[in-house]
């Protein structure tokens, strides 16, 4: 293996308030290959989510840095709600990063149009995000993100405002579209589970100040999906080995 | 067309006969009220000199219609109401923007905001008189002033009301703060810019009948304060008629706006 895509590199993250210090990230480093989805679990407030966004570059470190041994890479950020703004339609929305970024032109936005259409919102075009499922507003938030052309795709938890049933079926789907879009992804969440079932690698990150503690690479044939994956037997070795690093 | 169920029918026919209900109910009120009014002062259970008379208040309209001063009083006042109003809201508004825009500023206007939001502007009027003269311009001053904080107030709670976290969406898509406002802030607020119109409307009304009950020559406030004087209650009464209808009529003009506006 070359040069990975991304490379993490001695981050600490302190942050401030009136009340006082804390030490979010200590000495983090880990990297992530082309082409690879990584799952990013740790207790909750361990500092994963202020990590995707030094990452994005929104906010910066205390010292260490982030590079991009491939040359700069556009990246993509998906929340944990879509966030879609409920007076613009459903392409619209789609069509706000390209807005935004002024890259609008007919190419993107038939490229656009084209993901719409693919995976399953074609029909709701001109409808408002009011009028839609949870699942399918998600969706919509991640094509809003993909017509970007990102090479990188940073997940905050994008399934955890979902019920049971959409979160299992919406992460089948947007792993499916993450996989044939060829996206490298970085998934943060607090469902061991669905980092089981969707990444490549997962990482398990220390309580606060948070450091990789341990990575596991999963061993699960080529393709095989997120729902298929929670059927194999090993599906729960992991989850019992993953389960047991958390609580320790 | 989807074929519609007995029991869905009825159902319509309910709201429908409710709606109907509703609104003769409504003119009914009024029509009592009229005619009460009227029979009272026919059969003497008040003095008609004091409370006056629908028939008198049409009478007096009436006169003030063959002598040619009606528009006079009508488009003065109305002229110094829509005036007060465009440039109350319109700066307001614009301050909303800039404290929105400067966050330090924000935090020094404050308290000074809520102190100038719980004054009575009323109470300024013989200020502006002496700083602009007895004429029009105190009048419509005095509308400005008491519509422009409360809409700066109720428009800037809109814009903050916008979520941090559609903000911060805003930025992962490497949105300036300009497209932010534009784009999320702006549209976020239209609901609270509407109702601060709809509390901008009364406030200029009055904000200008108080402006021409201090300094006038003419309007249906100086009618009010004139016809006080006289004791021609008719008078008094003609011009509080007319302004219901004109302050009913620009409500609804600013509700219909904001159907226009809001999906």
């Amino acid at each position: 293996m070359g040069e990975p895509l991304l490379s993490v590199e001695h981050i600490y993250l302190n942050y401030h308030t009136p009340q006082g210090e804390t030490h979010a990230l200590e000495d983090l480093n880990f990297t992530v290959d082309k082409g690879e989805f990584v799952a990013v679990v740790g207790p909750s407030g361990c500092g994963k989510t202020t990590m995707l966004s030094l990452i994005m570059d929104l906010n910066p470190p205390s010292s260490g840095q982030v590079r991009f041994p491939l040359g700069p890479c556009p990246m993509g950020y998906m929340l944990q709600r879509d966030q879609l703004l409920p007076w613009r339609t459903v392409e619209k929305n789609a069509l706000l990063g390209l807005e935004v970024q002024h890259r609008l032109t007919k190419e993107s936005r038939e490229r656009a149009l084209a993901l719409l259409q693919k995976y399953g919102l074609g029909d709701f075009l001109n409808h408002k995000p009011g009028q839609l499922s949870g699942g399918m507003r998600q969706k919509a938030a991640l094509i809003r993100t993909l017509a970007l052309s990102p090479e990188l795709l940073l997940l905050d938890e994008p399934f955890s405002a979902l019920d049971y049933q959409t979160r299992l079926s919406l992460a089948d789907e947007v792993h499916t579209i993450i996989k044939e879009e060829g996206k490298t992804a970085l998934l943060v969440t607090h469902d061991i589970g669905e980092a089981i079932s969707m990444a490549d690698r997962v990482l398990i990150f220390s309580r606060r100040p948070a450091r990789v503690k341990r990575q596991v690479t999963f061993a699960f044939p080529k393709d095989m999906s997120p729902l298929d994956r929670r059927a194999d037997p090993s599906f729960q070795e992991y989850f019992a080995e993953i389960w047991k690093e958390l609580d320790r | 067309m989807i074929a519609v169920s007995q029991e869905h029918l009825q159902y319509l026919k309910r709201i429908a006969r409710r709606r109907h209900a509703v609104s003769i109910t409504r003119l009914l009120v009024l029509v009592v009220f009229f005619a009460l009014w009227e029979l009272g002062a026919a059969l003497g259970w008040f003095d008609a000199f004091i409370l006056s008379s629908p028939s008198r208040v049409l009478a007096a309209i009436g006169r003030l219609y063959t002598d040619g001063s009606l528009w006079i009083h009508v488009f003065t006042t109305l002229y110094e109401t829509v005036m007060g109003f465009l440039l109350g809201t319109g700066l307001g508004v614009a301050l909303a923007v800039l404290l929105w825009w400067l966050p330090f500023v924000n935090e020094v206007m404050d308290p000074y905001l809520v102190i100038l939001n719980a004054l009575p502007k009323i109470a300024l009027g013989p200020v502006l008189i002496v700083w602009l003269g007895a004429g029009m311009s105190s009048i419509i001053v005095m509308a400005v002033l008491v519509s422009l904080v409360v809409t700066t107030v109720t428009v800037l709670g809109g814009f903050t009301a916008a979520e941090e976290e559609k903000r911060l969406l805003m930025r992962t898509l490497g949105a300036s703060k300009a497209q932010t406002f534009i784009k999320v802030v702006l549209p976020a607020g239209v609901p609270h810019m509407m109702s601060a119109l709809k509390i901008s409307v009364g406030m200029s009304w009055v904000g200008v009948i108080v402006g021409e009950y201090l300094v006038s020559r003419a309007g249906l406030g100086y009618l009010i304060v004139y016809g006080g004087q006289v004791f021609k209650l008719d008078l008094v009464m003609a011009a509080v008629v007319i302004l219901s209808v004109l302050a009913a009529l620009m409500y609804g003009a600013v509700a219909l706006l904001e159907r226009k506006i809001s999906p």
